[in-house]
């Protein structure tokens, strides 16, 4: 639905973003990441023909996003990262402002106008000047202004910045429920929020594409082999000697041992089931098991490490 | 043209949202109306000459005013992303905006009807010459409108975007002032006759103020302004990049 290919664009000698090629299915929700200034709104700017690339190309919809900026934005509703407010105008009349900017009108105005109030839960300030709303209505209102032509791809830049918890999961279940039915990207630089929305994602960092892909493979890629705690009622060394002789083990650890056992930590490649074995042999020498999981890799992990060695491998270069 | 009609009508609308409308509309009638009746009581002649007389200087401030927002404040809060991304040509966003402005002009300008009323009444006036004023005062505003919507794009706060079209508005004035062109033809002959005749604003106005409307002038006053908006929506697409 989404095609970036190549993507180069300068602001005078800066490099905003290098080569950036990523893709998204219709239908599909795809979580842009990256930290600040990574290029996040310059690439969502250049999808929503705010910004034309230097070089590369964005087709929307397999329509070129330089030959027919206004068949893609026809398309498209956008939220930019700053909300497109007119502090001066109420709520209904700001939605019906960009309503009829984007060619609704009559009977078909007022049905979306009802759906964008219902949607993004507006029904209280409807007739609240903008300037008086919270931080919280006035991204919901700047939400409803990018969903109010019922577009079928929407763009999101940081569609949760400045909201409070309970706002956010708000916002979360709106995104999700458009899965299926919209395409959708969304930016954020804070990862818990991207998880209970969607599995997929982009990471960008520095104007490059870090990381394509789900959030489950992109930890094994990035942080190489699992590893598994495990805590036993056994002499250290007998345990160790046993955990090491155990096949496709790349590492082996001793944390600690005490009155209460020993622990290790146990590392080997994501493709074994590390836990069951370890579980096996256990049982085998008929040790007490009193601890025995994986390691949990937080979204954070992985981001950072991917980030890492991108940076890493540039200083090389 | 739908898609302009729905931008100039909320920007329109946002003129008179804001206190400073009213204060502009007060300050303008009080000003130019304040400076009619002064000399009206002295020379005792039923016409608006000495009305349409202080308008080019005068304008050269005031419209800039009206002009300085129209960009300059979207590019403050942000909706700027917004309009460039509506399905519409940016010129017709632009023509919108633009559209609205000189509505508002217009407005303002309605309000000095009380002077002609009142002339009628007093005296007996020719009632062409002050139609032929106000076509002319209505021609030179929409030309310092052009000016004053493109320089308020090139600026990013509505101060500068007033400053520098103040500035463009004086030099189009200055230029059309003889003793302003005598200096340019001291260096270069002609020079100043010729700024003075294709750029200068008054050589233009003042055939109207006598009820002289003339084909060229009226191209003058719609040329420029027509270059104007085409440089402002040069400037909307070559943003992009």
């Amino acid at each position: 639905m989404i095609e970036v290919r190549d993507v180069t664009k300068r602001f005078g000698t800066t490099v905003a973003l290098d080569r950036v090629s990523f893709s998204v299915d219709q239908g599909s929700i795809l979580g842009f990441l990256g930290p600040n200034g990574a290029g996040k709104s310059t690439t969502m700017k250049i999808i929503t023909t705010f910004l034309a690339a230097d070089s590369g190309s964005v087709t929307v919809g397999g329509v070129d996003v330089l030959e027919q900026p206004l068949a893609v934005r026809q398309r498209l509703g956008y939220l930019p990262e700053s909300v497109p407010l007119y502090h001066d105008m109420s709520v209904d009349e700001y939605l019906e402002f960009v309503g009829r900017a984007r060619g609704l009108d009559g009977a078909r105005l007022r049905e979306r106008l009802d759906w964008c109030v219902e949607a993004c839960g507006l029904r209280t300030e409807y007739k609240k000047r903008i300037q008086e709303l919270s931080k919280g209505f006035k991204q919901r209102t700047g939400l409803a202004q990018a969903l109010i032509h019922d577009p079928d791809i929407i763009i999101l830049d940081e569609p949760t910045s400045g909201l409070d918890p309970l706002q956010i999961i708000g916002i979360r279940d709106l995104i999700r429920s458009l899965a299926g039915q919209k395409t959708v990207i969304f930016s954020t630089h804070i990862l818990q929020e991207v998880s209970p929305v969607t599995d997929r994602v982009v990471i960008i960092n520095e104007g490059r594409v870090v990381a394509d892909g789900d959030i489950g493979g992109l930890t094994q890629q990035a942080m190489g082999d699992n590893r598994v705690y495990v805590t036993v009622g056994a002499a250290s060394g007998e345990a160790e000697a046993a955990l090491a002789d155990l096949p496709g083990i790349t590492g082996l650890k001793s944390m600690k041992h005490d009155g209460d056992g020993s622990r290790f930590e146990v590392r080997a490649p994501f493709a074994q089931d590390l836990v069951a074995t370890v579980a096996g042999l256990a049982n085998q020498h008929g040790w007490p098991l009193t601890e025995l999981h994986e390691s949990r890799y937080s979204l954070e992990d992985t981001f950072i490490e991917l980030t890492r060695a991108a940076s890493n491998k540039r200083e090389v270069a | 043209m739908r898609n302009s009609m729905v931008i100039a009508r909320r920007e329109f609308a946002s003129y008179f949202n804001s206190p400073i409308a009213y204060i502009f509309i007060i300050v303008f009638l009080l000003l130019t109306g304040l400076l009619f009746m002064l000399n009206f009581f002295l020379v005792g002649q039923a016409d608006m000459r000495g009305y349409f007389g202080t308008l080019p200087l005068l304008l050269t401030f005031f419209v800039p005013a009206i002009s300085m927002r129209l960009w300059a404040e979207d590019q403050r809060q942000g909706t700027f992303e917004l309009l460039m991304t509506l399905p519409m040509q940016p010129a017709e966003v632009m023509l919108g905006k633009y559209l609205s402005a000189l509505g508002f002009f217009a407005v303002v300008l309605a309000g000095s009807l009380p002077i002609p009323i009142m002339l009628n009444v007093l005296g007996n006036p020719d009632n062409g010459v002050m139609v032929s004023g106000y076509l002319g005062a209505f021609l030179m505003g929409a030309l310092y409108l052009s000016v004053g919507i493109f320089t308020s794009g090139l600026m990013r706060d509505q101060i500068s975007a007033f400053i520098l079209g103040v500035m463009a508005c004086l030099i189009m004035w200055l230029l059309g002032q003889t003793f302003v062109a005598a200096v340019f033809d001291g260096w270069v002959d002609g020079l100043g006759r010729m700024l003075q005749q294709y750029l200068g604003m008054t050589s233009h106005f003042e055939p109207m103020l006598r009820g002289v409307v003339a084909l060229g002038d009226l191209v003058y006053f719609l040329a420029l302004t027509t270059l104007f908006l085409f440089l402002n929506a040069l400037w909307l697409e070559g943003r992009k990049y």
